[in-house]
């Protein structure tokens, strides 16, 4: 019978640029791996002088009245200032797998911050913040389908978030591979 | 016959960078577990800070540090897609256990929370 799991590997980035080569051991009875997914947090951020680089909506409207001498009505002329852009997401990284079995990556991900734009088309201004706890999509895993014979997955990672800012950020990524194992 | 049912098991977490952990009985007459979810009164803590091992009977769902956030669903699904679907697992003894670790994330400043965990469930109707 077939069984599924799921092996968590960290990596620990810590400066800008960073380049990260690593190995994901799975079990020895790994018949497949079915489907990867990233996670990540933040673990301290060692300077302040960088800007967030997220761009902010900005919305004005501008309403001028003139009063016209004859016939006795109102021109309302109405000047809109500046649009409401998509925001550019957050690069974090770049993640790549390679399976020890076949030649080239089997997996390559940009790895992203939080949605930006997931608040776009909320015009409620209920004053229930749009977040990505509160409004964001189910996560489920990328599904691929790989032979894990050999057992061993090469990795590799190169940090985007930091070089983008100029500053160190500490920060975790977390790889999950789901697999398929036989009981 | 048999009826779906949703299951709510609460811990609270009162310390930052602390583990808690806890045993929840399910009730005899549960044939199946089809899904999971994990929320919170305070999501954004439960979304940044959290990971949890989720064990039902004693079989291992979710392995230690496995994120919490993948196990969230905002309000913008479906209610009936809410839940990550286990497949339909027999609960055995019925015991569920939830080892959730809160962990310092440099987003958040820590207060004290609950952690709600969802069972979507199918039972044995007792009449």
């Amino acid at each position: 019978m077939m069984k599924e799991g799921v092996i968590i590997t960290k990596i620990n980035i810590k400066r800008q640029g960073e380049r990260k080569h690593f190995q994901i051991k799975l079990p020895n009875d790994t018949k497949h791996i079915i489907g990867i997914e990233y996670g990540g947090r933040l673990v301290s951020k060692a300077d302040t002088k960088a800007v967030e680089a997220i761009p902010k909506a900005a919305v004005q409207s501008e309403v001028v009245t003139t009063e016209a001498t004859y016939p006795m009505a109102e021109y309302v002329e109405v000047k809109e200032r500046g649009k409401t852009f998509f925001k550019r997401n957050q690069l974090v990284g770049e993640l790549k797998l390679q399976s020890s079995e076949e030649s080239n990556w089997f997996y390559a991900a940009d790895v992203l911050l939080n949605d930006s734009n997931i608040g776009l088309g909320d015009f409620s201004q209920s004053g229930f913040p749009v977040n990505d706890f509160t409004h964001g999509n189910k996560r489920t895993e990328e599904i691929v389908k790989v032979d894990a014979e050999s057992t061993i997955v090469q990795g590799w990672y190169l940090d985007a978030i930091g070089k983008t800012q100029k500053t160190d950020i500490n920060y975790e990524v977390t790889i999950y591979v789901w697999i398929n194992v036989e009981e | 016959m048999l009826k779906a049912t949703k299951k709510r098991f609460d811990i609270k977490i009162t310390q930052a960078n602390s583990t808690v952990s806890d045993t929840f009985e399910l009730d005899k007459n549960i044939v199946k577990v089809h899904g999971v979810l994990v929320t919170s009164d305070k999501d954004d803590l439960l979304y940044y800070r959290g990971t949890q091992k989720i064990e039902i009977n004693k079989e291992e769902f979710f392995p230690e540090n496995y994120e919490s956030k993948l196990l969230m669903s905002g309000i913008n699904v479906a209610p009936k897609q809410r839940y990550y679907d286990l497949g339909g697992v027999a609960p055995g003894n019925g015991r569920v256990q939830i080892t959730y670790k809160d962990l310092d994330d440099g987003r958040t400043r820590f207060e004290p929370y609950r952690v709600s965990l969802y069972l979507d469930c199918e039972m044995e109707d007792e009449l």
